[in-house]
């Protein structure tokens, strides 16, 4: 080998050795650092005018997240994809991370998305599930973290807490930015054409089929459900709560506040289950179940109608039932609506909607409890020390009369 | 003189070293499998572990990612750079002294406490670098001390009669001190979004600056040290060399497609995938042609891992420029399908690589103990194992794809999951695990200087000097 051919060599080998460096740069530059410019524009420009920072409490939690690698089973990132929005909501911006040191975006998904978890599970629902995953869904593969508790789901440490905080802040930020946040970004993004920014903004911020609402208009369901399949999917999905024969005892139960509903011990109109179903029970750990086609949900229609375990209860002499009219009127109306439809003056202010006692009907057991001791975790407060006994039992005869279901 | 193991060692070569490394390699290696293996069997049966902090998914998660890459590759890159950077340059290693020192870090200042610290919820959150920044710190200062190690052989010699191999491992220790800090840094200090560009990066960067080249240093080694005869074109490996190092940086935002990281370098990276595809094929089809003569399963069974992995270099290469294109990126995404793809890039190519150059730098210490059956045993028990897991889960991918494109309830698609779970757990992690310890046995058991005589059945055992030939650019290929 003669020299010179050495000399070139080497001299192409050097400039290669600057070149390869200088890729290196180039590829941080372009893909990392251009980009953060850009990010950090559009970041200033497209938040709200007024943002909330992280809670101290939601940072600890989202220490504890991190530390236990939620983030490789979760995601916190929506992305540009019509499949993704219809699930979880709005593509995440980038103002929306902006807090995250380091980020939390995630690879995979072997759980759902989480960057639009605020308001979509009750903080029971996530004590519970987090105590103890299947004891709330079935066939949920999470670990179970009791470590952040102190025996049992219904008395969660400190560290839990800060977790279901953080949980509830995720997303929060650009739904409190309302349509006022949603016009600012639009127009800081200025960008009329380019189609994929666009999906980013919308009105419904989150899309998550499990958020409970008030209200919602319910799509009509097949009349008939299949009662087999129905009461498969019973077993699957909501035995952990309500328990195998609709009793309100399932595994999940005894941490939830409301208690499930004790389906056995109800009389329901298809609508009233329906409603359930399409809209969740607002103000509980009740999920909605929009992800499921009509089919299904007309099935589980059936199954919580074949549940019912009620029987006709005898008949009130007369005067009692004036009493419970009079009880009623003075007592109930506000919130039960004077039709016992649940539209009362004060509904609307209340946390969870009052029964809406035209759609179902509790047994008069169960009427006489709900009355006495008042249901734990809702406005439906005591009546026992309030109330005389007579009064008692003729006011629960009266709301099991507003009925409209009748005999089917 | 009867030829004997002792007469044909390799003068130079630190055999000791070359030896604890390998050892902490396959301890690392077996650690983290079984962490791999513990999280396997947690997605179907969750609550083994009965919530013990230390036991949950999570932190076993990171503990098996940061084990394979660190522990087993680290070691076992180290094990093959004492062996081969002698040879491939003519001189020493800077020092054993430094190399003592090298080991202890690695080991007791990296992976023990990486592991403690970790599974004790000290850790951050970021993929390839869920070691704590304490952590990450001696890593950096170990791997300066990796380049004080074995660069300094090659520069003194020249820069124009450096082999294929030489580069990889200038490149490889070179951009990894580059991009370590980048990847554990940043995220750390810049913010969502952005952060997030950064770490996209770094992912690939672990595979692409780290590990590839590495790898591709081993088996352009291996090749024709065990056929004895030189690469197949000099000029195609120089070319795919440089083509590596220009184009494995720009993939990195390939990993968050459709995010709102902006689009154009969105584009970017999956054009630098597309493109990085050719270069593998061309990466590839210059060792293969390499291996003529060989068989399509050699016989030598360091040359046999080494040509297994390039196999699955190809594949996954080809597979991850696909699935960076729009298309297949939305259906696949998220899924288990790439979590088979990086088995196959972490577990099919490097792995398969680095044991090859492991058991080939064993059947050349004098000293080492080498159970050959045991070792046929860890490659067949391997290719199965690997085989069952990537198809395995390439298909759990798919269904879950499809389940959520569809839109059925998240739940669905964790019920559908479960049967590939279980093959997985319950197929392919036995067939691995089976596989590793094998290959412990195979590389602590059997005669002193057994590998020898491996090699000798095989191709037939050439010293040294008939071997360093093959390893030299333009001499080599004229000679
Ligand atoms: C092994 C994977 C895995 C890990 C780790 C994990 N989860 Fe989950 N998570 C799931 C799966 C699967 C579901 C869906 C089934 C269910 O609801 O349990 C889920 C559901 C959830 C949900 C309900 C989301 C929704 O939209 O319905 C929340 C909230 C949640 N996880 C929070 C966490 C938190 C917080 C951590 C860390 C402390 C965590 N998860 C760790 C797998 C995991
Ligand atoms: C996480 C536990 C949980 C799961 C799972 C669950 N429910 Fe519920 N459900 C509740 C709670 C809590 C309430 C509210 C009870 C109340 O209003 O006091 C409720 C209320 C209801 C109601 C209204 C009953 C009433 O008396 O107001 C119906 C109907 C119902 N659930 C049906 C179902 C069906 C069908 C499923 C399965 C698809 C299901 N639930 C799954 C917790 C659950
Ligand atoms: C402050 C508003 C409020 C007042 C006043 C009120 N309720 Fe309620 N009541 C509720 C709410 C809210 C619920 C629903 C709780 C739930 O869904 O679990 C409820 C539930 C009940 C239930 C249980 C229904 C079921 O199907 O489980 C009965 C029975 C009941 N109320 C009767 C009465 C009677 C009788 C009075 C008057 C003495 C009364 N309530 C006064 C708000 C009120």
């Amino acid at each position: 080998m003669s020299r010179p051919m050495g000399r070139a060599v080497r001299k192409a080998y050097f400039v290669a050795s600057v070149a390869g460096v200088l890729f290196f740069v180039m590829s941080v530059a372009l893909l990392g650092v251009w980009p953060r410019r850009v990010i950090e524009a559009e970041t200033a420009a497209m938040s709200p005018e007024h943002t909330v920072a992280m809670s101290a409490s939601a940072l600890r939690g989202r220490a504890i997240y991190a530390r236990e690698g939620c983030g490789y089973c979760h995601t916190q990132q929506i992305r540009y994809l019509h499949t993704d929005m219809a699930r979880f909501g709005l593509p995440t911006l980038s103002w929306e991370t902006r807090f995250d040191y380091p980020h939390l975006w995630g690879t995979r998904r072997i759980g759902p998305d989480l960057s639009r978890a605020t308001g979509t599970r009750s903080a029971d629902w996530q004590f519970a599930h987090l105590f103890a995953p299947r004891s709330i869904v079935a066939g949920s593969v999470m670990p179970q973290y009791p470590a952040l508790f102190d025996g049992a789901p219904d008395r969660p440490r400190q560290d839990a807490r800060d977790l279901v905080t953080y949980l509830d802040s995720l997303g929060r930020a650009r739904e409190l930015a309302g349509p006022e946040g949603e016009a600012r970004a639009r127009e800081a993004c200025n960008c009329p054409d380019d189609e994929m920014k666009q999906m980013a903004f919308g009105d419904q911020v989150n899309a998550h089929p499990a958020r409970s609402r008030r209200g919602g208009a319910v799509p009509p369901l097949p009349a008939a459900g299949d009662l087999a399949r129905g009461q498969a999917l019973y077993g699957e999905r909501c035995a952990t709560c309500h328990g195998v024969a609709g009793a309100g005892d399932g595994p999940g139960a005894a941490a939830l506040k409301p208690r499930p509903g004790n389906l056995a011990a109800h009389e329901y109109t298809d609508a009233r289950i329906a409603e359930a179903l399409w809209n969740g029970v607002a103000g509980s750990a009740m999920p909605a179940w929009r992800d499921y086609p009509p089919d299904d949900l007309a099935a589980l229609v059936a199954a919580v109608r074949s549940l019912d375990a009620t029987r006709t209860e005898p008949a009130l002499p007369a005067h009692m039932a004036e009493i419970g009219a009079r009880v009623y009127a003075a007592n109930c109306q506000q919130c039960h609506g004077a039709e016992g439809d649940g539209r009362g003056t004060a509904a609307a202010e209340l946390t969870m909607a009052p029964t809406n006692f035209r759609q179902q009907r509790p047994t008069l057991d169960l009427s006489l409890r709900a009355l006495r001791n008042g249901i734990d975790g809702t406005p439906m407060a005591p009546w026992g020390s309030r109330l005389g006994a007579d009064e008692m039992l003729a006011v629960a005869h009266h709301v099991r009369g507003f009925f409209a279901g009748g005999g089917r | 003189m009867v030829e004997t193991a002792e007469t044909r060692a390799v003068p130079r070569v630190d055999t000791a070293l070359v030896h604890a490394h390998g050892i902490a390699a396959l301890v690392t290696l077996l650690l983290s499998v079984t962490f791999g293996i513990v999280v396997a069997f947690q997605l179907i049966y969750p609550d083994l572990g009965a919530g013990r902090p230390w036991l949950s998914w999570g932190r076993l998660r990171y503990s098996h990612t940061q084990g394979i890459m660190l522990g087993w590759l680290g070691n076992a890159f180290f094990a093959f750079l004492y062996h081969a950077v002698p040879i491939l340059s003519g001189r020493a290693v800077t020092s054993a002294r430094l190399g003592h020192w090298l080991f202890a870090l690695w080991n007791f200042a990296v992976m023990l406490p990486g592991w403690v610290l970790v599974l004790s919820g000290v850790s951050q959150p970021l993929e390839w670098a869920e070691f704590p920044l304490a952590v990450d710190a001696v890593v950096v200062v170990a791997l300066l001390m990796a380049a004080v190690q074995f660069l300094p052989p090659f520069f003194a010699r020249g820069l124009e009669y450096l082999y294929v191999s030489s580069w990889y491992i200038i490149g490889g220790l070179v951009f990894t001190l580059l991009a370590y800090p980048m990847g554990n840094v940043v995220p750390e200090l810049v913010a969502g979004a952005s952060g997030a560009a950064f770490s996209g990066l770094w992912i690939h960067d672990a595979v692409g600056l780290f590990v590839t080249p590495l790898a591709l240093a081993i088996a352009y080694f291996v090749i024709p040290a065990a056929t004895r005869r030189p690469i197949y074109s000099h000029f195609l490996s120089m070319l795919g060399f440089w083509l590596l190092f220009f184009l494995y940086p720009l993939n990195g935002t390939h990993h968050y497609v459709f995010s709102v990281i902006p689009m154009s370098a969105q584009l970017t990276a999956i054009t630098a995938s597309a493109v990085l595809g050719v270069d593998v094929i061309i990466v590839v089809a210059n060792l293969l042609l390499s291996t003529r003569g060989a068989g399509i399963i050699p016989k030598d069974a360091g040359l046999r891992f080494v040509v297994t992995g390039i196999y699955c270099y190809l594949i996954v290469s080809i597979q991850g420029s696909l699935q960076a294109q729009m298309s297949i990126n939305q259906a696949v995404h998220f899924t288990d399908w790439v979590v088979g793809h990086s088995h196959l890039a972490m577990l099919g190519f490097a792995s398969f690589v680095a044991a090859g150059g492991l058991v080939h730098a064993w059947q050349r210490i004098a000293w080492a103990r080498y159970n050959a059956r045991a070792i046929n045993y860890a490659y067949w028990l391997l290719v199965a194992g690997l085989l069952l897991m990537v198809v395995d889960l390439t298909i759990a991918g798919l269904v879950q794809g499809r389940l959520w494109a569809g839109g059925a309830p998240w739940i669905e698609s964790v019920e559908a999951s479960r049967l590939y779970w279980v093959i997985r757990a319950h197929g392919a992690s036995w067939l691995l695990a089976g596989g590793f310890v094998a290959l412990l046995i195979g590389l602590t058991t059997g005669p002193r200087g057994g590998g020898w005589q491996a090699v000798d059945e095989g191709v037939g055992a050439a010293p040294v000097d008939e071997i360093a030939p093959a390893l030299q650019p333009l001499e080599g290929a004229a000679s």
